[in-house]
């Protein structure tokens, strides 16, 4: 079997969930591939993407095309197959080979229920942050390009930078999360001193999001990003499917939550009953005293 | 400006689906409604005839109960809705959607003498979450394709400036028309009805074009990927549950627990 993995890198290293497709592609036992593309400044990512990926895998014979389910993945592999004729599944959580097919499994419904696919023929897939080990070694990544991209006609004007430092999710080893428990902005700024203290990224919650309290680029969950951390914290977190669908694959949970009903604490490894405004900075406290 | 919307009907998504006794998703208790990504995209569009003129339209695909999210758009500034009936297409997966929808499209657009200048969706849907159809459907129509945009600002000489959200930033874009667009959440909710629209939606006719009569390639018609049933998500293990009157007494334990589990 040959695969086609395409490599997204972020400041010239490839992602966390690239390395975890290689995963994907090793456990099928397949001859891999590795590509990246490198974007025009003016040019829109999926339609260079897209093209060179195409060209490449028509010249190929390839039979399974892999991306990372990232922002960028979920829209190039339908499109790839789209040009292909292959059948394509977005935030695909397990692979397996089936006779000259493919058998994939995904969630739905916000990841309360889970979807059996069969594709017959070739597949181009995108595979979902966490389903599968980061690959220790990396092939030769080939750079490929877009035969036609002079003749794509979307161009960008401006680009406009969030406010604020990069966010990577999807690579943190440890997540502290808030939630509508954390209040205020100034409370929610107690997630961001515990992340700093353990070396981990600030997590949230949409509604901490459309608060105001923190930016869109932290937002964890099913419209936010995919991730599953060594350690998450979740603060004032309720556990609606919506976020815990994009943090149920953590290794480890701690949550604390005034309610002691709320569904975080049945995905929890540590459930904390209490208030979150009263507790965290006593673990602050104690997390700093430890580091000495 | 002449937009279309797609819209897909749905389960409510505030309501947990779980799958029933017979393995299906159950929707008994989620009341049907036009998928969130595709009402923000209604409302983007509404908002943007009401300032610069034009029609908004909705396009849905599935059987006549469907018609209650048409029903909803038409009370909320759309002003024809059609349904295509997918009678004999029950199988059919994002490639063969996309495929009837773009037939669908083509057949409206001749019947109007004037093509559509954008086609919106949202970026996906809350039931499958698969954010394929709109892909699809650009491949199909080979047609200029601009992804999670939140904003459009007037066209000028054929072609339409649009705001793509990034996972971090925003681009300006400019893409020329007719185009292909998914909507992601713009800053606004989309707006409430009011009675007297709602009244006079209901009474409005929804167009039915049957998919089977559909001018469609015979490649067209099968689909690409097969569905073959649901499971349930493996269950994660709840842990310890620490219940303290003292907050001090809880954090202790809670180190004490973690020291045991080689943790942090």
């Amino acid at each position: 079997m040959k695969a086609l993995v395409y490599i997204e890198k972020k400041d010239g290293s490839p992602i966390g969930t690239s390395l975890e497709v290689l995963t994907a592609a090793n456990a099928l036992g397949a001859d891999i591939t590795a590509v990246s593309a490198a974007v025009p400044a003016d040019c829109i990512d999926e339609d260079i993407v897209t093209s060179a990926v195409v060209a490449e895998a028509r010249d190929g014979g390839y039979d399974i095309v892999l991306f990372a389910a990232t922002t960028l993945g979920k829209i190039v592999a339908p499109r790839v197959a789209a040009r292909l004729l292959a059948g394509s599944v977005n935030d695909a959580i397990s692979i397996a080979a089936d006779g000259d097919g493919f058998c994939v499994i995904r969630p739905v419904y916000g990841g309360t229920a889970q979807e059996k696919i069969g594709i017959a023929g070739k597949a181009v897939i995108s595979v979902r942050s966490g389903s599968y080990e980061a690959a220790e070694s990396v092939p030769e990544i080939k750079e490929i390009t877009a035969p036609d991209a002079d003749e794509i006609g979307i161009k960008i004007l401006e680009a406009i930078a969030e406010a604020g430092e990069a966010v990577n999710l999807e690579d943190a080893n440890i997540i502290v999360a808030g939630g509508r428990g954390m209040g205020s902005e100034e409370d929610f700024a107690l997630c961001k001193e515990l992340a700093d203290i353990l070396g981990g990224v600030v997590g949230a919650t949409r509604p901490a999001i459309e608060n105001g309290w923190i930016n869109r680029t932290h937002q964890v969950g099913q419209s936010g990003k995919i991730v599953a951390p060594s350690v998450y914290i979740a603060c004032g977190v309720s556990g609606a499917t919506q976020h815990v669908s994009g943090m149920s694959g953590s290794k480890y949970i701690i949550a604390i939550n005034k309610d002691e009903e709320a569904p975080i604490f049945d995905v929890a490894d540590i459930g904390i009953v209490g208030d979150v405004k009263k507790i965290l900075p006593l673990m602050i406290e104690e997390f700093k005293k430890k580091q000495g | 400006m002449e937009i279309l919307v797609c819209m897909k009907q749905v389960p409510d998504d505030s309501i947990e689906i779980k799958l029933g006794a017979d393995g299906q998703p159950d929707l008994s208790k989620a009341e049907p409604q036009g998928n969130a990504f595709d009402t923000y995209a209604q409302e983007l569009a509404v908002r943007y005839i009401e300032a610069n003129g034009g029609t908004v339209s909705i396009l849905s695909l599935g059987p006549a109960e469907n018609e209650t999210c048409l029903k909803s758009a038409l009370a909320v500034g759309a002003e024809k809705a059609y349904r295509v009936d997918d009678a004999g297409f029950e199988d059919a997966d994002a490639f063969v959607t996309a495929n009837l929808l773009a037939a669908a499209i083509k057949k409206i657009e001749a019947d109007n003498g004037a093509p559509f200048d954008l086609v919106l969706c949202g970026r996906e849907s809350t039931d499958y979450i698969g954010g394929e159809v709109a892909e699809y459907l650009a491949e199909k129509a080979a047609r200029p394709f601009v992804t999670n945009v939140v904003e459009i600002v007037q066209e000028n000489d054929g072609a339409i400036q649009a705001k793509k959200e990034l996972d971090s930033g925003y681009n300006w874009v400019d893409a020329p028309l007719p185009a292909v667009m998914t909507i992601s959440k713009p800053d606004y909710d989309p707006r409430y009805p009011k009675i007297k629209d709602k009244m006079a939606a209901r009474k409005k006719e929804v167009p039915v074009l049957a998919a089977v009569d559909l001018a469609l390639e015979d490649g067209d018609k099968v689909a690409l990927v097969k569905y073959l049933g649901y499971q349930e998500p493996p269950k994660r293990e709840a842990g310890v549950k620490i219940q303290e009157e003292e907050p001090a007494d809880a954090v202790a334990k809670m180190f004490e627990i973690l020291a045991a589990d080689k943790v942090l």
